[in-house]
C-alpha cells in the first residue's frame, strides 16, 4: 500500500469519526425514544451556533463552547420531545417523522433568519498542530474528534448496560406500557433519553464547526442523511455500531473517491448501505426487527 | 367512490378559490395606482413607475447570495430615485424567493410575466435556474437579465436573456494563460471544480486556456455541490506534486481554502468565481494569506470606488456584500440606462432593444452585451497581502 | 358522507366535476394554471407512493428515484432516439416499474427504518448516476430543448394546453387506481398492510403481492416523470433530490394514506400552503413548517384518513420501525393487534 492511499484512507477515517459524532446521538434517540429522527442535522447547526456566539463572548474558551451548546440543544431536545414524540408514541411512526422533517424545516429557515443567511467564521478556536504518525498525519482538532467519539461511545455503553439509570432508559425503549408498571416515570425518561440525543449532537456541532471552521444554517443537512445512513448500518439502536457504521461509511466513500471522482462520493456511501442491508437486512446489529 | 367524489369536489373548489385568488392578484393594482397618482398630485407631475422583478435564492443553500440580490437592488433602486429616477420614472421593486430551485425560479418567472406591471426580471443567482427560465422569456417576450449567471451557453439561449457577470468564455483561458502563466510564472497546475453546469463549463474553458499556453494540467477534480469535506479531493490532487491549486467555485472556496491549509499542503491558490469580498478575508483569516483572485472589481470598505455601496448594503443586512451583490447592483444600473436611452414608450420590447446598445461604466466596471446578451469585461489580477487586498494588475494585463 | 347515493347521482357528479375540469384553462390565468399543472403532477406522483405506502403499508421514501428513472428515459427517448411522446410513455414507465421490482426484490424481507434507509438510498443513486453519467443524461447540463408532443396538430406547449395532458393522466391513473384497490390484488395489498401474518397464513403470497405493488407504484411515478420532461422542455437531476422526496411523502401523510382522496387533498393543501405563503417571503416556510405539524397533531391519520385502519394508529404500537421481540410478544399474547377494518378508498 502506498502512502497516497493510507493518506485516503486516514482522510475517510476523519470523515467517517464526524458521521460517527452525529450517529452516536440518532442512535441513543432511536434506541430510546423508539423514533426515527430527521433533525439531527439542525441540532447539530444549533450547536455550533451556540458555542459561535459563546466564543465571540469569551474569546474562544472551548469548554464555555461545549457547555453551552450542550445546554441549549438539551432544551432544543425537549421541546422536540413535546412538539414531535410525546403525542405520537400510539401512532404509526412515520407520523413522528414527518414531525421531524417539518420540525427541521421551522430550525434551518429560523437560524437562517435569526443568524443571518451568511457563514460564520469559526477560526483558530483551537491551534491548529500536525502530530505525524509514522506517514500518519493527524490535525489536532482531528486528533480531538477522535478520542471524543471513543469516549461517548465509552461512556453511553456503560451507561446503558451499568447503571440503573441506564436500565431504565433501555426498559422504556424495550417496553413502555411494562416499563410504566414497574413504576418508571416513561414520559419523563424517554424525554430525557431524547435530550441526550439531542445533546450529543449540540456537542458534536461545535466540534463540527470548529473541525469546518465555519458555522451555516445549511451545515447539518448532508451530515445528518450519513449519519442516519450509519445509525442504520449500525442496526439503528446500537451506540458502538453506530459509530462503527459511521466510520466504515467515511473509509468506503474515500477510498471510492480515491479511484474516481469526489461528484461519486454518495454513490459510494447509499451503494455500500443498499449492499450491506442486502447481505444483512438488520444492519450490523442483532438480528431484531427483521421479522414481520 | 364517495370519497373520490369528494376529493374532485375538493379539488375544483379549491381551484376556484385559487381563481379567486387570482381574482384578488388583478385586484391588486387597482388601489396602488391610486395611491400612484396621489403621490403624482402631491408632487405636481404626472410620475410614473417602472416596476422590475426580482427572483433570487431567499432560502436554501444559496440564501446569502439571494439576500445579498434583494438589498443590493433595493439600494440600487433607492440610490436612483434619490437621484430623480429616469426619464421621469421611478423605479419600483418586487422580490420573490427561489430557493435555486429550477421549477419555482420558472412558476415566478410566469407569474411576473402574466403580470403587466413588470417590466423586466433581474435573477436568478444559478444558472441553471436561469437556464430554465430561458424558454419562457422567448415565449413571454420579457427580459431575463441575471446579475450572476456566467455560464457561455446562457445568454445565447435567447435573445431575452442578458447577463452582466463576466463570461467565463474568455475570463477562464485568460485566467489560465495570463494569471496561472504570466503572472505567477507557473508550468504546471492542478484544478478543483464544482460539478455544475457553471463548473463544468467553465473547466472546459479553463482547460482549453492552459493547453494553449503549454502549462501542464497535473489533476483535474470535481465535487457536487453539497460537499463539506474536501479532504478527499485535496490529498489527491496534493499527490500529484502541483505547487499551484486553482479553484473554480463560488461559495465553497473559503472552506476549501481552510481545508488546504489545515492539511499543510503549501500551494498557491488561484480562484476564478468568488470574487474578492471581506467575507473570504473573514473566513479564512490567515489562511487566505498569498490567494490570487481575479475578478473585474473588488468590494472592500475602504474601496474608494464601492465603499458607499459597502456602507449601505452592510445598513440593510448586517454583513460585508460579496461580488455578486455588486453585480445585481450592476444590473440594475443596466436596466437604467437601457431606460434612458429609450425614446418612445418604456415596454418590455424596447427595453430588450435598448439593452443590446447600453455601454456604461457602472459599479462592477465597464458593461456592454455582445451579441449573445452576455459580458465580455478585462478582469484585475487581485491578491491578498497582510490580511488585505492588493490590486497587483490593472485592467488589461496580458 | 355516509349516506347513501343514488348511482344515477354520482354519475352526474362525477360528470360535472370533469367537465368543470376540462373547462378550467378557459377560467383561469395562465399563471394560476402552471400552478395547476404542478398539482396535477405531483397528484399523479403522490398517488403513486400512496399505492406503495398506504396501501401495502411499505416504506418506500424514495420515490423520487422513479420519478427521476421516468423523466430521463422520457427525455433520451425524445431527444436521442427521437421517438414520440405517444410512444415513449409507455417504455418511460414500464423502465421504472422495472427498476421497481429490483428494489422490491431485495427488499421483501425488510420493514420499517431499514426499508426507508434502502429506498432514500436508491433515490439518491439515480439522481447521481443522471448527474454524472455526463454522455447519456447530459450530466449538470441537463437534457434541454424538449418539446412539448403534437395532439393530432395541435400543439401542447404552455401550461394552458399541457394540463389536458395531466387530466387525462390523473383520470388515467384514477380509474385504473380504483380498478386494482378493488380487485383481488388491491384486496391482497390491504391485508398485508393490516397484518401480514394473518394475511400470509390465508395463503396470500407476500413476495408476489409485495412485488405487484412496487411495481405499480414505480410505474405511475415513471410516469409522473415522464409528463415532466416536456412540460418543462429542460430537465436536470436537481428536480429530483431527497427533499422533493420528502415533499411529496408530506403531501400524502397530510392528506390521509391509504385512501384515493387522500393524497389529492393532500397535494392541493400542500400546493396551496407553500403558493399562498409566498407573499410571507422568507418567512413562508416556517409557516409551512408550523402548519405541518399542526396538521400532524390535529389530523395524524390525514385529512381523508380512515380512523380504523392500523394506518390511523389507536394501539398498533407493534408497527413499529424498530420492532423489538418484546413487544411483539407481548402484543401477540394479548391479542391486542386486530385485522382492522379494511379501508376502501
Amino acid at each position: 500500500m502506498d502512502g497516497y492511499l493510507i493518506s485516503q484512507i486516514v482522510n475517510g477515517l476523519c470523515l467517517g469519526l464526524i458521521y460517527a459524532l452525529i450517529a452516536l446521538g440518532v442512535a441513543v434517540i432511536i434506541g430510546i425514544v423508539g423514533f426515527a429522527t430527521f433533525t439531527q442535522g439542525e441540532i447539530v447547526m444549533i450547536g455550533a451556533y451556540s458555542s459561535y456566539y459563546v466564543f465571540l463572548w469569551s474569546g474562544n474558551n472551548l469548554i464555555y463552547g461545549m457547555i453551552a451548546s450542550f445546554m441549549i440543544t438539551w432544551i432544543i431536545g425537549m421541546i422536540l420531545y413535546k412538539v414531535c414524540y410525546a403525542k405520537f408514541f400510539d401512532s404509526p411512526e412515520y407520523i413522528s417523522l414527518i414531525c421531524t422533517i417539518g420540525f427541521s424545516m421551522l430550525l434551518k429557515n429560523l437560524a437562517q433568519i435569526i443568524f443571518g443567511a451568511e457563514k460564520k467564521p469559526m477560526l483558530n478556536i483551537i491551534e491548529n498542530k500536525i502530530y505525524h504518525l509514522g506517514i500518519i498525519e493527524l490535525s489536532r482538532v482531528q486528533l480531538m474528534v477522535f478520542i471524543t467519539v471513543i469516549v461517548m461511545v465509552i461512556i453511553l455503553s456503560l451507561l446503558f448496560t451499568r447503571t440503573s439509570w441506564g436500565l431504565k432508559l433501555k426498559a422504556v425503549s424495550q417496553n413502555r406500557e411494562a416499563a410504566a408498571l414497574v413504576g418508571i416515570n416513561v414520559d419523563k425518561t424517554a424525554m430525557i433519553g431524547n435530550c441526550i440525543g439531542c445533546a450529543i449532537a449540540g456537542a458534536a456541532g461545535t466540534l463540527i464547526g470548529i473541525y469546518y471552521q465555519s458555522a451555516y444554517a445549511t451545515m447539518g443537512a448532508t451530515l445528518s442523511m450519513k449519519a442516519f445512513t450509519s445509525a442504520t448500518l449500525g442496526g439503528l439502536t446500537s451506540v458502538p455500531l453506530a459509530a462503527l457504521g459511521g466510520i466504515l461509511i467515511g473509509v468506503t466513500e474515500n477510498i471510492g473517491i480515491a479511484f474516481s471522482s469526489a461528484s461519486f462520493r454518495d454513490i459510494f456511501s447509499f451503494g455500500f448501505l443498499i449492499i450491506m442491508l442486502i447481505f444483512k437486512p438488520t444492519g450490523f446489529g442483532r438480528k431484531r426487527g427483521a421479522r414481520a | 367512490m364517495r370519497k373520490k367524489i369528494a376529493a374532485l369536489l375538493i379539488m375544483s373548489l379549491s381551484l376556484m378559490s385559487l381563481a379567486g385568488c387570482g381574482a384578488e392578484d388583478s385586484a391588486v393594482p387597482a388601489p396602488e395606482s391610486t395611491a400612484q397618482t396621489k403621490t403624482a398630485d402631491g408632487s405636481g407631475n404626472a410620475e410614473k413607475t417602472i416596476k422590475f422583478g426580482v427572483i433570487a435564492p431567499l432560502t436554501g443553500t444559496h440564501a446569502e447570495y439571494g439576500q445579498g440580490f434583494d438589498a443590493a437592488t433595493q439600494i440600487a433602486v433607492e440610490d436612483i430615485n434619490a437621484a430623480g429616477g429616469v426619464n421621469g420614472y421611478k423605479l419600483e421593486l418586487e422580490c420573490q424567493d427561489s430557493a435555486a430551485d429550477a421549477k419555482t425560479s420558472s412558476d415566478i418567472f410566469t407569474r411576473y410575466a402574466e403580470d403587466d406591471e413588470i417590466m423586466a426580471v433581474i435573477g436568478d443567482f444559478t444558472s441553471s435556474c436561469c437556464k430554465a427560465n430561458a424558454p419562457l422569456t422567448e415565449e413571454y417576450g420579457l427580459v431575463q437579465i441575471s446579475p450572476t449567471a456566467s455560464d457561455p451557453s446562457y445568454a445565447s439561449m435567447s435573445e431575452y436573456c442578458f447577463s452582466v457577470m463576466y463570461n467565463q468564455s474568455t475570463a477562464a483561458p485568460w485566467t489560465a494563460e495570463s494569471v496561472v502563466g504570466h503572472f505567477l510564472g507557473k508550468s504546471e497546475c492542478a484544478v478543483m471544480y464544482l460539478n455544475t453546469d457553471w463548473g463544468i463549463t467553465t473547466n472546459d474553458y479553463f482547460l482549453s486556456g492552459l493547453d494553449s499556453a503549454g502549462i501542464k494540467l497535473l489533476g483535474d477534480e470535481s465535487y457536487t455541490e453539497n460537499e463539506t469535506d474536501f479532504s478527499s479531493v485535496i490529498s489527491k490532487l496534493k499527490a500529484t506534486g502541483a505547487d499551484t491549486l486553482v479553484i473554480l467555485d463560488q461559495g465553497n472556496v473559503p472552506t476549501i481554502i481552510n481545508q488546504v491549509k489545515g492539511s499543510g499542503w503549501d500551494c498557491q491558490i488561484v480562484s476564478l468565481g468568488p470574487g474578492a469580498s471581506d467575507q473570504i478575508l473573514d473566513l479564512c483569516g490567515d489562511n487566505a494569506e498569498g490567494l490570487v483572485i481575479p475578478c473585474p472589481s473588488y468590494i472592500t470598505a475602504d474601496n474608494p470606488d464601492t465603499s458607499d455601496f459597502y456602507k449601505k448594503f452592510y445598513d440593510k443586512n448586517q454583513c460585508a456584500p460579496t461580488d455578486h451583490s455588486l453585480c445585481a447592483y450592476n444590473a440594475v444600473q443596466a436596466l437604467t440606462e437601457a431606460i434612458k436611452s429609450i425614446d418612445g414608450e418604456v415596454t418590455r420590447e424596447s427595453i430588450k432593444d435598448a439593452l443590446k446598445d447600453v455601454s456604461y461604466d457602472g459599479l462592477a466596471g465597464h458593461t456592454q452585451f455582445n451579441d449573445d446578451g452576455g459580458v465580455s469585461r478585462d478582469l484585475l489580477i487581485i491578491q491578498v497581502e497582510n490580511g488585505g487586498y492588493v490590486v497587483k494588475e490593472k485592467y488589461g494585463y496580458r | 358522507m355516509m349516506y347513501k347515493m343514488d348511482a344515477n347521482v354520482k354519475k352526474a357528479i362525477m360528470l360535472v366535476t370533469v367537465i368543470m375540469m376540462c373547462m378550467l384553462p378557459h377560467i383561469l390565468s395562465k399563471s394560476i394554471m402552471t400552478i395547476v399543472c404542478s398539482i396535477m403532477g405531483y397528484l399523479i406522483i403522490a398517488g403513486a407512493l400512496n399505492v406503495i405506502n398506504g396501501y401495502s403499508g411499505q416504506m418506500c421514501f424514495g420515490i423520487a428515484g422513479f420519478y427521476c428513472v421516468g423523466a430521463y428515459t422520457m427525455a433520451i427517448l425524445m431527444n436521442t432516439f427521437h421517438v414520440s411522446f405517444w410512444i415513449g410513455i409507455i417504455p418511460s414507465g414500464l423502465f421504472a416499474a422495472i427498476i421497481g421490482a429490483l428494489i422490491a426484490i431485495p427488499t421483501l424481507k425488510m420493514k420499517g427504518m431499514f426499508m426507508a434507509m434502502i429506498t432514500i438510498g436508491f433515490s439518491e443513486v439515480m439522481r447521481l448516476i443522471a448527474l454524472n453519467w455526463t454522455s447519456v443524461t447530459g450530466g449538470t447540463m441537463g437534457i434541454k430543448g424538449l418539446k412539448a408532443p403534437m395532439f393530432f396538430g395541435l400543439k401542447t406547449s404552455g401550461a394552458s394546453r399541457y394540463y389536458y395532458i395531466y387530466l387525462a393522466t390523473v383520470l388515467l391513473f384514477l380509474f385504473s387506481t380504483d380498478r386494482v384497490i378493488h380487485s383481488r390484488i388491491g384486496r391482497a395489498w390491504m391485508a398485508i398492510r393490516e397484518d401480514d401474518m394473518a394475511a400470509k397464513s390465508l395463503g396470500i403470497s407476500l413476495n408476489l403481492y409485495k412485488i405487484i405493488n412496487f411495481m405499480y407504484g414505480a410505474f405511475w411515478a415513471g410516469i409522473a416523470g415522464a409528463l415532466l420532461a416536456p412540460y418543462k422542455t429542460y430537465i436536470d437531476s436537481a428536480y429530483f433530490t431527497l427533499d422533493e422526496g420528502f415533499n411529496i411523502l408530506s403531501m400524502v401523510i397530510i392528506g390521509g394514506q391509504g385512501t384515493l382522496a387522500g393524497p389529492f387533498i393532500g397535494v392541493t393543501v400542500y400546493q396551496f400552503l407553500v403558493e399562498g405563503l409566498r407573499f410571507a417571503g422568507v418567512w413562508r416556510y416556517i409557516a409551512c413548517a408550523i402548519l405541518i405539524i399542526a396538521m400532524m397533531w390535529l389530523r395524524p391519520q390525514g385529512l381523508a384518513g380512515n380512523s380504523e385502519s392500523v394506518l390511523a394508529g389507536k394501539k398498533n404500537r407493534s408497527r413499529s420501525f424498530i420492532k423489538l421481540p418484546e413487544v411483539f410478544s407481548l402484543d401477540r399474547t394479548f391479542g391486542t393487534r386486530r385485522l382492522g377494518k379494511a379501508n376502501i378508498g
